[in-house]
């Protein structure tokens, strides 16, 4: 019990750790954006498609839900390279993880799709809304209250659990500058709990404004807490 | 490819099929271990959090920032926290033991939510009643909110832990022998990447598809059970 914490060392890397935070930040908006474009295809082709689509979307959900992030990763690093593919680490982080998150943005997708009926269509047909003001009035606000609260806590979940998985192959976002670091001060300790207060302070903000967000453009009661 | 082929009989040897159940036993007492315990901690946690009194606001507090910070720290970073803080004081803990520890501090977090939004399910009034029926904390607690909200929390409770079979995955780093450690071990032996890893993906999924089916049973076989109870109240009504 004589170790002597050190959080100057740690603090003075702070300008690093931020740098790696927009990393951090870039890679989750990345993957979010191009996990939601895989994740609407899905749930259309899952909710409209014939049977051999939907049994590819099926199949492409129930695969990539069901392996870790990490060896979908490993494969395009490791194993791509001897079909003579050679991307560089971050392309490999950032498609593995677009890829994994398609697989469950899917799933999220789809149950929007269901909630609205046909029977509402037909209704607002009846009463002569245009197609404008059907999407406005009711596609919209149906798909949004269902699927907002979990896209915006999914968003989280990649900014948080998925990119820094990088840091293993050694992306340089929040996690892997810290590693980075770390192994040439030997702060270990100091450095991650720095880290770890990042983590906290970026996604308490980000989960505030989405939250905020969904309450002023689609009246959701979304919690922050 | 050819070099694949090739490696194939190689790769298949009994010492390597030995080695990758192994390490599979190893992922799955991991999740099992952390995410029990961790299970069990967070009824603690929920305890605390919901302690009345203004005596008790420190718990409270202590509760709510226990799951907020955690939620939103990545395992990774909890797992190398983990191990250099136990390191530090105890440098002769064996590597299972800190990725356990990890694992269960994370699952703690997270189910305590799950947890909590079980226990307020359960409608006010019945707890109300047991207060007026001069009921102890835990006698309300045992008698009256666990047997109405068990079928609310153990679904997710078990979808999470299923979740995390894959996460585990992340303990490689930290030099674990679980399968994603096996697979790197193999990977730098010489053995081809796409065999190797497509091999592991091939091992999670068996480890993952058949769970998230059980849960996915459970879940519906608790909710229809959920289901039936207005309706028959309906009836005698």
């Amino acid at each position: 019990m004589n170790y002597t914490f050190q959080f100057g060392v740690a603090l003075a890397q702070l300008p690093e750790l931020l740098k790696g935070a927009i990393v951090t930040f870039e890679l989750g908006l990345l993957t979010f954006g191009g996990g939601a474009l895989i994740g609407l295809l899905g749930a259309a082709l899952k909710t409209f498609g014939g049977p051999v689509l939907r049994g590819i979307a099926n199949a492409y959900v129930i695969f990539f839900t069901n392996t870790p992030g990490l060896i979908q990763i490993y494969f395009l690093y490791f194993g791509l390279p001897e079909f003579g593919i050679r991307w560089d680490n971050f392309t490999c982080v950032l498609l593995g993880l677009t890829l994994n998150a398609g697989g469950y943005l899917t799933e999220i997708m789809r149950a929007g799709f269901i909630s609205v009926h046909k029977t509402e269509m037909e209704a607002a047909e009846t009463i002569g809304m245009s197609l404008l003001q059907q999407i406005r009035f009711i596609i919209v606000p149906h798909i949004a209250k269902t699927i907002y609260p979990a896209l915006a806590n999914f968003f989280i979940v990649v900014l948080v659990m998925g990119t820094s998985i990088g840091a293993v192959v050694g992306v340089d976002e929040l996690t892997g500058t810290a590693i980075n670091i770390s192994t040439e001060n030997y702060r270990w300790i100091e450095m991650f709990v720095v880290v770890a207060g990042i983590y906290v302070v970026v996604t308490f903000i980000a989960s505030l404004s989405l939250a905020l967000f969904g309450r002023w453009a689609f009246r959701i009661k979304a919690k922050v807490f | 490819m050819d070099r694949i082929i090739q490696q194939l009989p190689r790769f298949f040897s009994p010492g390597n099929i030995s080695l990758l159940l192994d390490a599979a036993g190893t992922t799955l007492a991991l999740t099992f271990i952390g995410c029990v315990s961790g299970f069990l901690l967070a009824f603690l946690i929920v305890f605390l959090r919901q302690t009345p009194g203004i005596w008790a606001l420190p718990l409270r507090l202590l509760g709510i920032a226990y799951v907020e910070i955690f939620r939103r720290i990545p395992f990774l970073v909890v797992t190398y926290l983990v191990l250099f803080f136990i390191q530090t004081f105890q440098s002769d803990a064996s590597l299972f033991t800190i990725a356990v520890v990890a694992i269960c501090i994370y699952a703690t977090a997270y189910t305590a939510e799950i947890i909590r939004g079980g226990f307020e399910s359960v409608a006010r009034q019945q707890i109300e009643a047991a207060t007026a029926m001069n009921f102890t904390r835990w006698q309300t607690l045992s008698g009256v909110i666990i047997p109405q909200s068990w079928p609310v929390i153990l679904p997710p409770a078990v979808a999470f832990a299923v979740g995390f079979v894959k996460d585990t995955a992340l303990v490689s780093q930290v030099g674990v022998f679980e399968l994603t450690f096996r697979g790197k071990e193999l990977n730098n032996g010489g053995f081809s990447g796409i065999l190797v890893f497509g091999t592991i993906a091939l091992i999670y999924f068996g480890i993952s598809y058949p769970l998230s089916r059980f849960g996915r049973w459970l879940e519906s076989r608790l909710a229809s059970s959920r289901s039936e109870k207005p309706r028959k109240r309906l009836r005698t009504a």
